[in-house]
C-alpha cells in the first residue's frame, strides 16, 4: 500500500507541479521573450508623419498595468561627421535599454548630456572607440545649422541595423534640432499575441492618429514556442498520470491477491459484494486523498524548483490547483481500483477457504 | 420441525459427479455428523448447505427457503443471517484481535457490539484473551475464537468443517464440550469429520461414498 501511496503522491506531485508550470510558462516565457526586443510598434497614421507626446501617452493608457517592460520613443535625424552622413536617433535611453535588452554595449550607456552611443558600423567608419569624441553637424528643424561635440560612451553591437545609428538622449537631440514629435515608439509588453492584438485594436479604435503594429516575427514565434512547450508539459503529465494509474492498479491487484483468503472469509461471513467494493474503493479514495495532498505540497516545491532553475524566477501557488489535484488523484485511484475491485468481488469463498 | 431438507441433490463438475441424488432431512436442534473418505462429497455438501455453492439438480430447502434457486446475493444474505461457519483452519484475520475477529461477523450482519462479542468469547472461555492477536493464541484458542465468531449472530444452523482436525486431544475435548453445550441449548449442528470420536457425539451420522449416502448411523446403530 505504501508503494501505491507513493505512486499517487508522485503522480499528484508531477500533475500539480507541471500544471503550475503549464500555467506559469506564458508569464515566465513572456518575460524571457522580452529580451528579444519590442513586440509592438506605434507609428503615425494621420497626415502628420510623426506622433505627438500626447498621442503616445494616450496610446500607453491601453497597455495592461504591470506588463509594460519598456516604451522607447524615437526621433530620427540625419547629421554629418566629417562630412559623412549618419542617422541620429534620439530616445529615452533608460527605456531603450529596457525595450532592447539584447543590445550589447561595449563601454557604457550615456549618463550625461553630450554623451552618445554609436553603432559598430559608425565606429568602424569614423574609427572611434569608447571615450573618443566626434563633432556632429547638421540642420535643425527651423532651418538653422548646428555643430556640437559628443563623446562616445559606448559602441552598440546588435548584428542589425542599429549598428549604423548614433543614439543619444531625446534632450540632446531636441537641443540640436529643436523639440518635435516621435517618428516611432517601440514598445515591449509582456503579453501573448492575442492580448497584443487586442491592445492594438483598442488603440486603433480609440486613439486617432496612432497606428499600432505587431512585430510579427517576435509575437508569432513566441506563440508557437509557448504552444509547443505547453503541449510537451501536457503530454508528460498525461504519461505520468497513466503510469501512476498502472502502478496503483498493479499494487491494488497485488493487495487483492494477498488478501484473497480474507476476502473469501468476509464473504463467507456474509459480506455482500457491495461491502467488498466499498472497502477497496474506500482504501483507494484514502490513497487518492493522502497522495493528492502530498502531491499538492510536493508539486509546488517541484514547480518552484523547475521555475527557479529553468526560468530563474519564482512562481505563485494557484489556489484552484489544490482541489483540482485532489479530484484528479481521486479519479486516477478510482479508475485504478476498478480492475482490482472486480477481482475482489470474483473471489469464491468456497474455493479460497479450502485453500485452492 | 425440519430445518434442512435435501431432495435429489446432485452436484456435477464437468464429468465429475461430486454428489449424486442426495436425500436428507435435518431436524431443528439435531446434531448431524457427515463422514466419508476424501473425495466422497462432504465438502461439496457443506458448501451447498452453507450457501457457498449451488446444487446442479434437486432442491435444498433451508428453513423454508429453496436455496438452490436463490441468487448469489440472496445466498450471501441467508448465510449471514442463518448460518454460523466453523473452519478446520480457523480462518482468523491475523491483524485483528480475537475480539475484533468476532466483531467482523457482527459488522457484516448488523452493528458491531463489543459487549456482545465479549460475551461470545466468554461463552467459549476466552474473555481474558480478547485483546490477543491470533498469533498469540494456541490452535485450540483460535478454534474457540472461530466458534465465538460463528455464534455471535445467533445462527439457526452451525456448520463445522473438521472443527477438531487441527487440534490436540485436550483442545479437541474443549471444542467438543462447547459443541455439546450448544446442542444442549438447542442449536442445530452439522459437523463434517474424519474423526469417529467426534461423529460419536452426533445423534446421527451420514456416511458418504462417491457422492452418495452409503449408510446412516443413528445413536451408534446403523439404520
Amino acid at each position: 500500500m505504501l508503494v501505491a501511496l507513493l505512486a499517487v503522491a508522485i503522480g499528484a506531485t508531477v500533475l500539480s507541479g507541471m500544471v503550475t508550470v503549464y500555467y506559469d510558462i506564458p508569464r515566465q516565457m513572456g518575460q524571457e521573450f522580452r529580451s528579444y526586443g519590442a513586440n509592438l510598434i506605434l507609428v503615425s497614421s494621420g497626415d502628420n508623419p510623426a506622433l505627438s507626446i500626447e498621442e503616445t501617452e494616450r496610446a500607453k493608457e491601453y497597455f495592461p498595468a504591470g506588463s509594460v517592460v519598456g516604451v522607447a520613443p524615437y526621433r530620427y535625424k540625419t547629421a554629418k561627421i566629417n562630412e559623412q552622413p549618419f542617422m541620429i536617433a534620439g530616445t529615452e535611453l533608460s527605456e531603450a535599454k529596457k525595450a532592447s535588452p539584447y543590445w550589447f554595449v561595449n563601454g557604457g550607456w550615456p549618463e550625461s548630456a553630450g554623451e552618445a552611443l554609436i553603432g559598430q558600423e559608425v565606429a568602424d567608419t569614423i574609427r572611434l572607440l569608447p571615450g573618443g569624441s566626434f563633432t556632429l553637424t547638421g540642420t535643425s528643424t527651423d532651418g538653422g545649422s548646428f555643430t556640437r561635440d559628443f563623446s562616445v560612451s559606448g559602441i552598440i553591437q546588435t548584428g542589425g541595423t542599429e549598428e549604423a545609428f548614433i543614439f543619444m538622449s531625446l534632450e540632446d537631440l531636441d537641443n540640436l534640432i529643436g523639440a518635435g514629435a516621435f517618428d516611432v515608439v517601440e514598445c515591449s509588453i509582456s503579453a501573448t499575441e492575442a492580448e497584443l492584438n487586442n491592445i492594438a485594436a483598442q488603440i486603433s479604435e480609440n486613439v486617432p492618429g496612432v497606428a499600432p503594429r505587431l512585430v510579427k516575427r517576435v509575437t508569432q514565434s513566441e506563440g508557437a514556442v509557448l504552444a509547443k512547450l505547453q503541449s510537451l508539459v501536457y503530454l508528460v503529465t498525461a504519461v505520468v498520470l497513466l503510469l501512476t494509474m498502472i502502478c496503483v492498479a498493479t499494487t491494488m491487484m497485488a493487495v487483492v491477491a494477498e488478501r484473497r483468503r480474507e476476502i473469501g472469509l468476509k464473504k463467507a461471513l456474509g459480506a455482500a459484494n457491495k461491502s467488498i467494493i466499498n472497502e477497496f474503493l474506500g482504501e483507494g479514495v484514502f490513497l487518492g486523498g493522502l497522495g493528492g495532498l502530498l502531491g499538492v505540497a510536493l508539486g509546488f516545491v517541484f514547480a518552484q524548483f523547475v521555475s527557479v532553475n529553468v526560468f530563474h524566477r519564482s512562481i505563485t501557488l494557484q489556489p484552484m490547483l489544490i482541489p483540482a489535484t485532489l479530484i484528479m488523484s481521486f479519479i486516477i485511484t478510482g479508475l485504478a481500483c476498478l480492475a482490482p475491485v472486480r477481482s475482489a468481488t470474483d473471489v469464491d469463498p468456497a474455493i479460497v477457504l479450502r485453500g485452492e | 420441525m425440519n430445518l434442512l431438507e435435501m431432495k435429489g441433490v446432485s452436484k456435477i463438475y464437468g464429468n465429475v459427479h461430486a454428489l449424486q441424488n442426495i436425500d436428507l432431512i435435518v431436524e431443528q436442534g439435531e446434531w448431524l455428523a457427515i463422514m466419508g473418505p476424501s473425495g466422497s462429497g462432504k465438502t461439496t455438501m457443506m458448501n451447498i448447505v452453507g450457501c457457498m455453492d449451488k446444487a446442479s439438480r434437486g432442491s435444498v430447502i433451508l428453513h423454508g427457503v429453496n436455496i438452490s434457486q436463490e441468487s448469489a446475493k440472496n445466498l450471501t444474505a441467508i448465510r449471514r443471517d442463518k448460518i454460523g461457519l466453523i473452519f478446520q483452519q480457523f480462518h482468523l484475520i491475523n491483524y485483528l484481535t480475537a475480539l475484533e475477529n468476532v466483531m467482523v461477523a457482527q459488522y457484516y450482519h448488523s452493528i458491531p457490539d463489543e459487549a456482545e462479542a465479549l460475551r461470545s468469547l466468554e461463552r467459549v472461555g476466552l474473555k481474558d484473551r480478547a485483546k490477543h492477536l491470533p498469533s498469540q493464541l494456541s490452535g485450540g484458542e483460535q478454534q474457540r475464537v472461530c466458534i465465538a465468531r460463528a455464534l455471535i449472530n445467533y445462527p439457526m444452523l452451525i456448520l463445522a468443517d473438521e472443527p477438531t482436525g487441527n487440534l490436540d486431544e485436550a483442545n479437541e475435548k474443549i471444542v467438543l464440550d462447547i459443541l455439546k453445550q450448544l446442542h444442549k441449548e438447542g442449536s442445530t449442528i452439522i459437523v463434517v469429520t474424519h474423526d469417529p470420536e467426534v461423529a460419536d457425539e452426533a445423534q446421527r451420522t451420514v456416511v458418504l461414498e462417491h457422492g452418495k449416502i452409503a449408510r446412516i448411523v443413528r445413536n451408534n446403530k446403523e439404520v
